[in-house]
């Protein structure tokens, strides 16, 4: 009982010495996280959050501009060689938050712990994708670390040697799988590293100053030693995580949060409010039709399905979010081509509703399959938006197509997954988010035994388009390259091998007196270095 | 009494043990894993399950993990934090979730007794059945209806405390989040107090310490509520069990960083090694509260220690 007294004691002892939190300067920018911060780590995060606070802390070769091309950060020029090959980075001279300046092998020692197959760093196959030499024959662990294709020449210069010409390379040194991290730092945390304010190394906009694993609240104050500081207007950056959308709304109301993403109703309640906007998201969700099902392998039955309902009722009555109807397989947004154009801006359309048509489509295939109905289920993850979402395309599709039967199976997304991998399901309703900016970033995914390629479709052809288009000679073209990548991606629509439903869109609120915040839908999705609050 | 302590502790730790493996084989059953992400191939999947032992079979795995937590290795975290030890994020964490459900505890216990003594003294009065009301909603009413109820007018309108938890301000930001948790706790006591109070305000020997001029403060506090302490403490015990499981959604609206929110969170995540030991100190509260629970009905009541004595001695 005594200790129990003064266990109660002492716990209202360190409550009452805490004090009250000091008020928070004017140019201090507070955002909402709806999730942790998985890791600080930039060779070990793998998702959205923990790249956005990485970003604003730590700067690599190159970073997005507000419109999402790449532009030299650390990197002071860059020389490329005729074959495209070999590309050289001559570094700027800055420094680390540690003092030590930042040099060429800190990117040599973080690209090949990215690679490491003791590491064993989720996002490897980016290094694969960048076409880094020997990236995925180490990550296998066919060859040593030392073989890695990216070589200090001296602290000022770093030297790239890549197996193929990657027309997406640069854009992909933006991705903060590349960050760099320096050797003797990181040596010197032990097993600490990018635990605390401590042993996480700054080169960017700003530094961390409160940090601790999986914490609700994040600050981060400006670099007053970033090579670009003097462009840098905001204070600092306090990040609060807040999972219940209804208190990180009053919160925003309260005028302690600037920057807050809408869920659900919300939406609609304050589509009208000034501060109010819309952000087009990379994510393209759609339905995976498995052609081992009996039906599904009839060409025409997934052309009718994937014209049977209504898209433009699913993003403006179903999810409300500013997510838009997807009659495309890759994006809006996503890539630019050598024209300097958005990839869609040149490209087809494909698969857009139309009722009449999905219903011929239906009878041809019915006919040559010789059945008058077919029942399939649909799988689905079980949060609220995909519910509805699979609700609504059972409704459509049952009364578009007549003999029909659509059942829908919840499970958690986890779930989902794996009995999509394993071929386990019938129509999945499932998304893909990019990782970097080039059609192949979705296109890939649907060539034969690809592991996303759940479906089971297979196009000789198309294979070989992506394969010269990510390994092979298209990749020395550009211009011929972008078309065979329109081409392949009609093959895609043409079979309906996937169903699109629509692009996700992301509602957020933003006081009226903060500018300047740049959203893109690859890699990092926000950007603060030019945000102002006034 | 000793003996008996030890053998009931004894029972505890195999009972966990068996909690343990019966969590590590459900954790099996689970459908998933934790690195089943749509990005990884088959070849980095198999490579991280080889890194953190994912690929040896379930029993080898138990028995590694009990004989690493003996060490005081609990493992780490695969996703949410990923690569950090949970004792790291139970440091500053379990701190947070005992301080909020303590308070609450008390909150709930003193606050609930004092009404329900109220209720019985005033037995005629229209108090009484005021108090049954309010007893009967905090019962009915969820914990998290009453979080963001205080959160909206307590937190937006008034602005008299913090609407989220703020390590800052430690005590003042966890106001509410300590009365919606505590608030059934209360009215569970509060109607167990009226009740037991009544009982033995109308007993012989209560009439008689009346009689003998025990007056006032000291009939109820010494006298009457001793007796009717022995049940309240019984119910006590599942309300401060139910306390950890709200503190799952409590913690989640008030941006607690605690371990209920972890726990949820793992969950989700197949985050199996936090799974484990949240689970695991679920259940060693669970068990330790109802070992406390069986002590001190022997400290509280002679009778029950003297009896368990002869059932001891006897055996």
């Amino acid at each position: 009982m005594k200790n129990r007294n003064k266990l109660l004691a002492l716990l209202l002892v360190i409550a009452l010495c805490m004090g009250a939190a000091p008020a928070l300067a004017g140019g201090v920018l507070n955002v909402q996280f709806d999730v942790e911060i998985a890791s600080m780590d930039p060779q070990i995060a793998t998702d959205g959050t923990s790249f956005e606070a990485q970003s604003a802390v730590i700067e690599g070769l190159y970073i997005l501009d507000a419109a999402g091309s790449p532009i030299p950060a650390i990197a002071e020029s860059t020389s490329v060689s005729e074959d495209g090959l070999t590309y050289t980075f001559t570094l700027r001279d800055t420094v680390w938050s540690n003092g030590a300046p930042v040099t060429a092998n800190d990117f040599v020692f973080a690209w090949r712990r990215l690679v490491d197959p003791a590491v064993a760093s989720e996002y490897s196959f980016i290094a694969g994708i960048a076409g880094i030499h020997n990236a995925d024959k180490i990550a296998a662990g066919e060859e040593p670390l030392e073989a890695l294709g990216a070589v200090a020449i001296d602290d000022h210069t770093l030297e790239v040697v890549l197996d193929i010409p990657v027309p997406y390379f640069i854009n992909l040194l933006t991705f903060p799988s590349f960050l760099p991290l320096s050797e003797e730092f990181y040596l010197s945390c032990g097993d600490r590293f990018a635990t605390s304010p401590e042993t996480i190394n700054c080169n960017g906009a700003f530094i961390v100053t409160e940090y601790e694993p999986a914490a609700n609240t994040i600050v981060l104050a400006k670099n007053p030693d970033y090579y670009d500081a003097e462009k840098v207007a905001l204070d600092g950056i306090r990040y609060q995580v807040i999972k219940d959308s209804q208190q990180a709304m009053l919160s925003y109301q309260a005028g302690d949060l600037d920057v807050v993403t809408l869920a659900g109703e919300q939406v609609d309640l304050f589509k009208d409010d000034p501060e109010f906007q819309n952000i087009m998201a990379g994510y393209l969700w759609y339905v995976s039709a498995n052609e081992q099902t009996a039906g599904l392998e009839n060409a025409n039955i997934r052309n009718a399905m994937a014209r049977a309902f209504d898209k433009q009722a699913v993003a403006d009555n179903i999810l409300k979010d500013g997510s838009i109807p997807a009659d495309f397989a890759v994006p809006k947004l996503l890539a630019t081509g050598p024209d300097g154009l958005d990839y869609r801006a040149t490209a087809a359309t494909y698969l857009a509703t139309d009722k009449e048509l999905a219903l011929e489509y239906w009878n041809t295939g019915l006919a040559e399959l010789g059945v008058s109905s077919l029942s399939y289920s649909l799988v689905v993850e079980d949060t609220e938006s995909a519910i509805n979402v699979a609700q609504f395309l059972k409704a459509q599709w049952e009364d578009t197509l007549p003999g029909l039967t659509i059942t829908i199976e919840q499970m958690p997304k986890k779930n989902r997954l794996d009995v999509m991998r394993e071929g386990e399901f019938e129509l999945g309703l499932t998304r893909w988010g990019p990782d970097y900016a080039d059609p192949t970033t979705y296109l890939e995914n649907w060539t034969t035994g690809h592991t996303n390629n759940t479906m089971r479709w297979s196009n000789l052809e198309y294979d070989e388009i992506i394969a010269s288009a990510t390994k092979g000679e298209l990749t020395l073209d550009p211009v011929a390259r972008w078309e065979a990548l329109k081409a392949a991606e009609a093959m895609v629509m043409a079979d309906a091998a996937i169903y699109p439903v629509y692009q996700k869109g992301d509602a957020v609120m933003i006081k009226s007196n903060v500018s300047g915040i740049e959203f893109h839908s690859v890699g990092t999705n926000r950007v603060y270095k030019n945000a102002v609050k006034e | 009494m000793h003996k008996y302590i030890l053998r009931r502790i004894g029972i505890a730790a195999l009972t966990l043990l068996a909690i343990l493996f019966i969590l590590f084989a459900l954790m099996e059953f689970m459908p998933g894993s934790p690195f089943n992400d749509e990005k990884l191939s088959a070849a980095q999947r198999a490579l991280l399950d080889a890194k953190y032992g994912l690929d040896k079979p379930m029993p080898t795995r138990f028995i590694n993990y009990v004989i690493n937590m003996l060490r005081g290795d609990f493992g780490v975290s695969y996703n949410i934090s990923k690569n950090t030890p949970i004792s790291d994020l139970l440091k500053t964490r379990l701190p947070i979730s005992l301080r909020i459900g303590g308070q609450a505890v008390l909150l709930g216990a003193v606050v609930g007794l004092l009404l329900g003594i109220l209720a019985a003294i005033k037995h005629n009065t229209i108090l009484d059945p005021l108090l049954t009301v309010i007893s009967v909603l905090g019962i009915s009413i969820p914990s998290y209806v009453f979080a963001l109820g205080l959160s909206y007018v307590l937190g937006f309108q008034l602005g008299w405390f913090p609407m989220l938890y703020r390590q800052q301000q430690a005590l003042q930001s966890s106001v509410l989040p300590t009365i919606s948790l505590s608030m059934f706790t209360m009215a569970t006591v509060a109607r167990f107090a009226r009740t037991e109070m009544l009982e033995v305000l109308g007993s012989d020997y209560m009439q008689l310490a009346e009689t003998k001029g025990v007056g006032g403060f000291a009939l109820i506090f010494r006298h009457a509520l001793r007796n009717a302490l022995i049940p309240i403490i019984t119910v006590l015990a599942p309300l401060i069990v139910g306390l950890m499981t709200g503190s799952l959604v409590i913690e989640k609206i008030f941006s607690i960083p605690g371990i209920g929110q972890l726990l949820v969170q793992a969950i989700q995540s197949n985050d199996y090694n936090v799974i484990a030991v949240l689970s695991f100190l679920y259940s060693l509260m669970y068990i330790g509260i109802m070992l406390v629970v069986d002590i001190l009905y022997g400290v509280i009541d002679p009778r029950i220690r003297l009896t368990k004595e002869a059932n001891t001695v006897h055996e």
